[in-house]
């Protein structure tokens, strides 16, 4: 059993730092959701996120118990949570009119 | 309500350090302050590269930079050299700003006084006289709502919006119940999570200072040629698994809890308010030149939340350094602090982490060395410049 880290208990992704997860291990959660186990779908290095749960497309991606971006496609619980299925909602500021502050 | 024993200052601010400043009001004087400091018991020797040539704005931040480093809480006295009539700022200048505090305030002019070595003989005097007084000075019991408890991040990996932050913003927390005050600078790293900020903030001209504050910030730095906002988060980041710019300022800001925020103070201001809370700041991510704003503004001790661990200390305000990295902890525990790591591995909550935190700068205020200060090492006074030397 390998352990990821869970800020806050209303987090659906915990964060791999203790050991990095190999797909098929079995992960449960230091921190705020010990309850929470799953298998990983995916290779998931130090740093990098692990869905605890299943996130559909659209979906907030909730870390420190606060959103910090959006799911770009479904994601399945025990997935890597990374660019790849996440949008900002924030500054995209490749995107952004100079001088504004985006999505204010 | 919980006490610490401080010194209760003339004007009725509390201290957690008796300090007997020698400040520099220009380049030119930093070789009389170093020679007096050097002779003198207890002595803190202030120095900087500015003073001089400088354009109006660039002069005020100067000027509020060195004054409200010696108007701390923390000083109880202060000798000022200048070297020539300073345009704009001359000793008594500085010694006029600082006066309402009461302290004790001498201005030497090396050219008034004859040249080095008599500003040298003359400077010494004063320290030494103000040394003796001070000796004198003892703790009082004092409310912890006297506290403005200044937060920095530096130098920070992975672990430190998991664990430092977030449990320093704990930390916070714990003070503000007791009547205190959080103060957070480095407004760089509000960019993304404004909305966070705003949502906190006690009136609708707080929300608007803090937007504008980030601008102002992404301006000039555009202005430099550097897109700081369509950068981030940076290719290492995103290596590191940051995924966004608002989870990457979020681990960043995390480091205040969720009380309101009061106030919106410019570079080095002193908060107007007395109300408990959170209280924000305009100022760059630069460590050094934000926590000398931190100790100008009246902060009395601060947190440094550091992945990589860290040597910066304020000369006078305790940094107390804590880390959520255990590497980092034994490679730099000679100046690092304290060590929440064990949140990753089971053995503390996060909310235990934060209670570790606070108990710490509770012991602080109460007199306790930091690691840094037992080591002397106060390498962390610098002048933000908002102008180029002319």
């Amino acid at each position: 059993m390998k352990k990821v880290f869970v800020v806050y208990a209303a987090d659906n992704v915990g964060t791999v730092v203790v050991e990095p997860i190999r797909a098929g291990d079995r992960v449960s959660c230091n921190g705020e959701r010990s309850d929470i186990q799953v298998i990983a779908g995916d290779d998931i290095a130090y740093g990098h996120k692990i869905a605890l749960v299943d996130i559909a497309k659209g979906g907030t991606i909730l870390k420190y118990g606060l959103s910090i971006g959006s799911a770009s496609c479904d994601i399945q619980a025990g997935g890597h949570v990374h660019t790849h299925n996440v949008e900002s909602n924030r500054g995209r500021g490749d995107l952004a009119n100079r001088g504004a502050v985006s999505a204010e | 309500m919980t006490e610490f024993m401080g010194y209760v200052r003339p004007n009725g601010d509390v201290g957690i350090r008796n300090h007997l400043l020698i400040l520099s009001g220009t380049v030119y004087a930093n070789g009389v302050v170093e020679r007096v400091a050097h002779s003198i018991h207890g002595a803190v020797p202030i120095t900087h590269a500015n003073g001089r040539c400088q354009v109006a704005p660039d002069l005020r931040v100067t000027r509020r930079f060195l004054a409200g480093t010696a108007m701390n809480p923390n000083v109880a006295a202060v000798v000022i050299v200048d070297h020539f009539k300073e345009e704009g700022m001359t000793a008594e200048d500085l010694a006029d700003d600082i006066d309402p505090t009461g302290k004790l305030i001498a201005p030497v002019n090396i050219r008034a006084a004859g040249g080095f070595i008599s500003a040298v003989e003359k400077a010494t005097r004063y320290a030494q006289d103000f040394a003796r007084q001070i000796s004198m000075h003892t703790r009082e019991a004092a409310p912890m709502s006297k506290i403005l408890f200044g937060t920095e991040c530096g130098t920070s990996d992975t672990t430190s919006g998991l664990a430092s932050n977030p449990a320093n913003g704990i930390a916070g927390e714990i003070l503000i119940a007791q009547g205190g005050r959080m103060l957070m600078a480095e407004c760089t790293e509000w960019m993304g999570c404004e909305n966070w900020l705003t949502e906190k903030a006690a009136s609708p001209a707080v929300a608007e200072a803090i937007v504008a504050g980030v601008q102002h910030m992404e301006r000039r730095a555009l202005a430099s040629g550097e897109d700081i906002r369509g950068s981030q988060p940076t290719g290492d980041n995103m290596a590191g698994g940051l995924t966004t710019i608002e989870e990457k300022s979020m681990g960043a800001v995390k480091k205040i809890g969720d009380s309101p925020i009061v106030e919106y103070l410019e570079i080095g201001e002193a908060p107007s308010q007395t109300e408990p809370g959170n209280y924000v700041m305009y100022g760059p991510g630069m460590g050094a030149e934000s926590i000398s704003s931190m100790a100008a503004a009246g902060c009395q001790v601060l947190t440094f939340c550091t992945g990589g661990g860290h040597t910066s200390n304020h000369p006078i305000m305790p940094t107390i350094k804590v880390t959520g990295n255990r590497q980092s902890y034994e490679l730099m525990r000679d100046t690092v602090d304290i060590d929440v790591s064990g949140v990753f591995y089971d053995e503390i909550m996060l909310a235990e982490a934060g209670q570790i935190i606070y108990d710490e700068v509770e012991r602080v205020c109460n007199g306790y060395l930091t690691k840094s200060e037992a080591l002397r090492d106060n390498n962390s006074f610098a002048i933000h410049r908002v102008g180029p030397s002319i």
